[in-house]
């Protein structure tokens, strides 16, 4: 202690000096106003410079956390949303009031395991039994279509991927539902083939493709892709369509399963029919 | 006592009412209140030199309304004051209680702290004032015109006062 309170007043004059520039500096700095604009200037081209490292860093730690946020984010607008619900006007009957009926639901779901190099794919996600899925239920991405239910146990579920050639989907493009097949032939990732398209039928290159009403396994409107390319068979009728896939299953990760709430219901009426 | 509050009190008016007013040229702007520190008596504490240094500062900031510039400045000259005379032979004259001078320190190293100490003050008040935004040229021409015309003005001063003790 007596070492310290020695070299303190052994060098006094230098604290003295660094107290009183400190004082200075401050007085120059916050009460000069262009020196005060130029601090300002200056520390905020440090800090802010410090503060997006820090951002950086951070967001980077926050990706997951991030991910299944927005993952539930997009479930419940999906829920919400209103082209994707059936609109029920009950007043005809009992109730004097409008209401809106959610008929298709979304459960957010990790893809665990994925292939897209066979003939047959079928990637796993991490939700199963426990959580609501069953078999023959649609599964989408953030862009699109991904595939159906296949199977599933407690935990997870195995579902078809688009790239599977049992795969079947009913294209709705320019309005038009077409009543023909969506092939995965394993020859190009990421792109199917439509047959039986008559060639009177206005295609042209880049028009989207998506789900119609005649799904009770995806809502309509969900994008399957866009037309990428179109050959015209000359002793055929019909077009022979090329179609790149809305959802890139090379990278797939994060995915929804679809839930019709009705689907049993519907089914029956469909069944007896 | 009497007689050195009074110089003080007519070099700060001079600065303050004269040289602070002085339209001679835009690149002049001298700064001769500093030969107060500059000629302060050798015994006396460093502590010292740097509360005077900090408070003449105060006071030329308080005319001016420049807040901290010229006592930051002050401060500093004392500090490097200090380092500068401790090269100096000057014990005998800080035992016999004198002040720093053109009489007891002689002519050259007078004339280099002052040279040095002047230059440094201007040049120190200049880049704190345009700090950020400094334009070389103009405060080279205005730091070394203003230096010139502060070294020649504190000569004139130890001039006199060399006749008076002579």
């Amino acid at each position: 202690m007596q070492r310290l309170f020695a070299f303190i007043e052994h060098n006094f004059h230098i604290i003295l000096f660094v107290i009183l520039q400190t004082i200075c500096g401050f007085l120059i700095f916050s009460l000069n106003p262009y020196q005060q604009a130029t601090f300002s200037k200056a520390s905020l081209g440090v800090t802010s410079s410090i503060n997006k490292l820090s951002s950086d860093v951070y967001s980077y730690w926050d990706l997951k956390s991030q991910n299944i946020w927005l993952q539930n984010q997009i479930s419940q607008q999906f829920k919400e949303s209103f082209p994707q619900s059936l609109n029920y006007l009950n007043d005809t009957f009992l109730i004097n009031d409008t209401s809106m009926h959610h008929i298709f639901d979304a459960i957010p779901a990790h893809v665990v395991f994925n292939t897209a190099h066979k003939s047959n794919n079928v990637f796993i996600i991490n939700k199963g039994l426990n959580h609501g899925v069953r078999k023959n239920m649609g599964v989408i991405s953030s862009q699109g279509i991904a595939g159906i239910v296949l199977s599933s146990n407690q935990k997870f579920s195995a579902v078809m991927s688009l790239l599977n050639t049992n795969m079947k989907v009913t294209p709705h493009i320019n309005g038009q539902e077409y009543f023909t097949e969506m092939i995965w032939d394993n020859t190009k990732l990421n792109r199917l083939t439509i047959n039986g398209i008559n060639k009177l039928e206005q295609i042209n290159i880049d028009d989207e493709v998506s789900t119609g009403n005649s799904s009770l396994l995806f809502p309509k409107g969900i994008p399957i892709g866009h037309i990428s390319k179109i050959n015209i068979m000359p002793k055929s009728q019909y077009f022979e369509i090329e179609l790149k896939t809305a959802t890139n299953f090379r990278n797939l990760e994060y995915v929804f399963v679809i839930i019709n709430k009705e689907y049993s219901d519907l089914n029956d009426l469909i069944s007896n029919d | 006592m009497i007689n050195q509050i009074t110089y003080w009190i007519l070099v700060i008016g001079f600065q303050v009412l004269v040289l602070n007013h002085l339209d001679i040229s835009s690149y002049i702007y001298p700064q001769v209140f500093v030969t107060l520190l500059l000629t302060l008596p050798l015994h006396l504490k460093k502590t010292y030199q740097l509360l005077i240094g900090f408070g003449l500062g105060l006071v030329m900031d308080l005319f001016i309304y420049s807040p901290g510039i010229h006592m930051s400045a002050c401060l500093w000259f004392v500090v490097i004051r200090i380092m500068i005379l401790n090269r100096q032979d000057l014990k005998e004259h800080a035992n016999n209680k004198l002040e720093y001078s053109l009489k007891t320190a002689g002519f050259s190293p007078f004339f280099y702290t002052t040279l040095v100490l002047i230059i440094f003050y201007h040049f120190y008040i200049l880049w704190l004032e345009g700090i950020g935004n400094i334009n070389i040229e103009y405060m080279t021409i205005m730091g070394l015109s203003s230096s010139l015309l502060s070294l020649t003005i504190i000569g004139v001063f130890q001039a006199l006062k060399l006749n008076k003790y002579s």
